[in-house]
């Protein structure tokens, strides 16, 4: 590997790639074991699972439009979108079972009114929970973070393909990367967030700053490995 | 913000320092053995040698979750163990790929040992300064996660592969994806014993028993891929040692459970309903 301008802007999409995971992380509506039994907004599950997901599929709807073509452009919106559809449809799903089977009203705990819909929220929050169900505000910051997900998970496998050109340990490497992001942004956020409107939002920076540094280093041993076979 | 043994740290029969030593020890001795003896003697029954030294490594890995997960992460013990996969992958591959490029294949697990140990270190240092943790473990713990993480990866895909060269390892373990099944098992081997049996009544040997029955399981499901990389003897030994282990270790497990539990009692069939 000899080390010239082409390496710098790997290294650049790499860290900017590691970035998006980790900021998109701070979109998702993430609910843990509370949203599972409807006692608090989101998806009922953790985030680095909703934030692994999300981008996992988005590096393979990557992966395969990179089998077609090599054009980044296309190949960064196909990861956006197909982890945007991944995490769409996890909210979707997960809604018809809040709103048919569990029988909760959605509504957000940490505003009055629905930014996007405008709605009063509190008279439908169930006394002692912090809100039930995917609100609008909840789904529409939700696919905005999957796609930031899946952006960051493309822009990660892009210049590592080209690096090594094999499509196997590429993908291995974004997987790696991507999960590390993930799970300093998660640990940033301490648990359960509802969106962009969330309070715990304003945190970003110190996700933002955690995971620059650990993307730099990442990057670095990334630019270093060989293809193989 | 506790969520697990309680804060100020798990209490522990069995020092950390000395899990960490046998685990790195145990990991890269046995790693190395199992190279050594599959090439001096051109076979590859010995790559089951590579399995059982990843036990080590996960024990250690497990005896590090329990420690930093007793001060209570807020997001759940399986993230932790997401993140030392994560940084155990990218360890194996830079480590291999450096000591192929080099020119000395065998230096592959001391590379990887160091940068996963540094890392580790490094990301430690960034969740308690940056993110502000304030957790007293959470640079050590991570150091000691990563190098686990990259030593149990290491060890299975030798397991799989029966050859330490980063080509072998490429070709037999990635390319085929059989990497997918050593990291959510290897994955299960570090996260599931404390996530498994945290709480109040939560026992260090209880725990790590548990790590090295579910390493046996894994050891089985990279036997099933040995058998289709190195043909049927290497395999089917490898499936039947990690068998064994997890046989044994499971009736230990339950007989832990049995000395910790209140009280087992068989609920025995569905009872009769009062009409």
């Amino acid at each position: 590997m000899n080390f010239d301008i082409n390496t710098i802007v790997y290294i650049l999409e790499i860290l900017v790639g590691g970035l998006l995971v980790g900021i998109g992380v701070h979109f998702v509506p993430v609910g843990g074991a509370p949203a599972a039994m409807a006692q608090a907004t989101g998806i009922g599950t953790g985030t680095v699972q909703l934030a692994a997901g999300s981008g996992l599929t988005g590096l393979l709807a990557a992966g395969l439009m990179m089998s077609v073509t090599d054009n980044l452009w296309l190949i960064l919106a196909s990861g956006a979108v197909g982890a945007g559809i991944m995490i769409g449809s996890t909210m979707l799903t997960g809604s018809w079972i809040y709103a048919y089977a569990v029988g909760a009203p959605f509504a957000s705990a940490k505003v009055n009114y629905d930014p996007i819909t405008g709605f009063s929220q509190p008279p439908y929050v169930a006394p002692g929970t912090v809100g039930q169900g995917i609100p609008t505000i909840c789904f529409v910051s939700g696919l905005i973070g999957g796609m930031m997900g899946g952006l960051g998970g493309a822009m990660i496998y892009y210049p590592l393909y080209l690096i090594n050109g094999n499509a196997a340990l590429s993908a291995m490497f974004a997987i790696g990367i991507f999960l590390v992001n993930a799970v300093l942004a998660s640990w940033n956020i301490q648990g359960t967030i509802e969106g962009f409107h969330d309070p715990k939002f304003k945190k970003w920076p110190f996700a933002f700053r955690a995971c620059a540094i650990a993307s730099i280093l990442l990057a670095l041993a990334a630019v270093l490995i060989t293809g193989g076979a | 913000m506790t969520v697990g043994g309680g804060a100020g740290g798990a209490p522990s029969a069995f020092d950390p320092k000395k899990i960490r030593m046998y685990g790195l020890v145990g990991s890269v001795v046995g790693i190395y053995l199992g190279a050594i003896l599959n090439m001096a003697l051109n076979t590859n029954v010995f790559s089951f040698v590579g399995a059982v030294a990843a036990i080590f490594a996960v024990v250690m890995g497990a005896n590090s979750v329990r420690r930093i997960c007793a001060y209570g992460i807020g997001t759940g013990v399986p993230s932790i163990g997401m993140l030392a996969l994560g940084m155990g992958i990218i360890a194996v591959m830079f480590g291999l790929s450096v000591a192929e490029t080099l020119g000395f294949g065998l230096l592959g697990p001391i590379i990887t040992l160091v940068y996963a140990g540094v890392f580790g270190y490094i990301i430690g240092v960034l969740a308690n300064k940056v993110i502000k943790f304030n957790i007293p473990v959470m640079e050590e713990g991570n150091a000691d996660l990563s190098m686990a993480g990259a030593m149990a990866i290491l060890g299975w895909s030798f397991a799989v592969s029966g050859n330490l060269g980063y080509f072998d390892i490429v070709k037999n373990v990635l390319m085929t994806g059989y990497i997918a099944i050593i990291f959510i098992a290897g994955g299960l081997a570090i996260l599931h014993p404390f996530n498994a049996n945290l709480g109040p009544d939560e026992k260090q040997d209880r725990t790590l028993v548990n790590a090295i029955m579910v390493s046996g399981i894994a050891m089985i499901a990279t036997g099933i891929a040995a058998i289709l990389t190195q043909g049927l003897a290497a395999g089917l030994l490898q499936l039947v040692i990690g068998f064994a282990l997890w046989f044994y270790f499971f009736k230990m497990y339950y007989k832990l459970v049995k000395r910790d539990a209140a009280a087992v009692v068989g609920t025995g069939l569905l009872p009769p309903t009062v009409q």
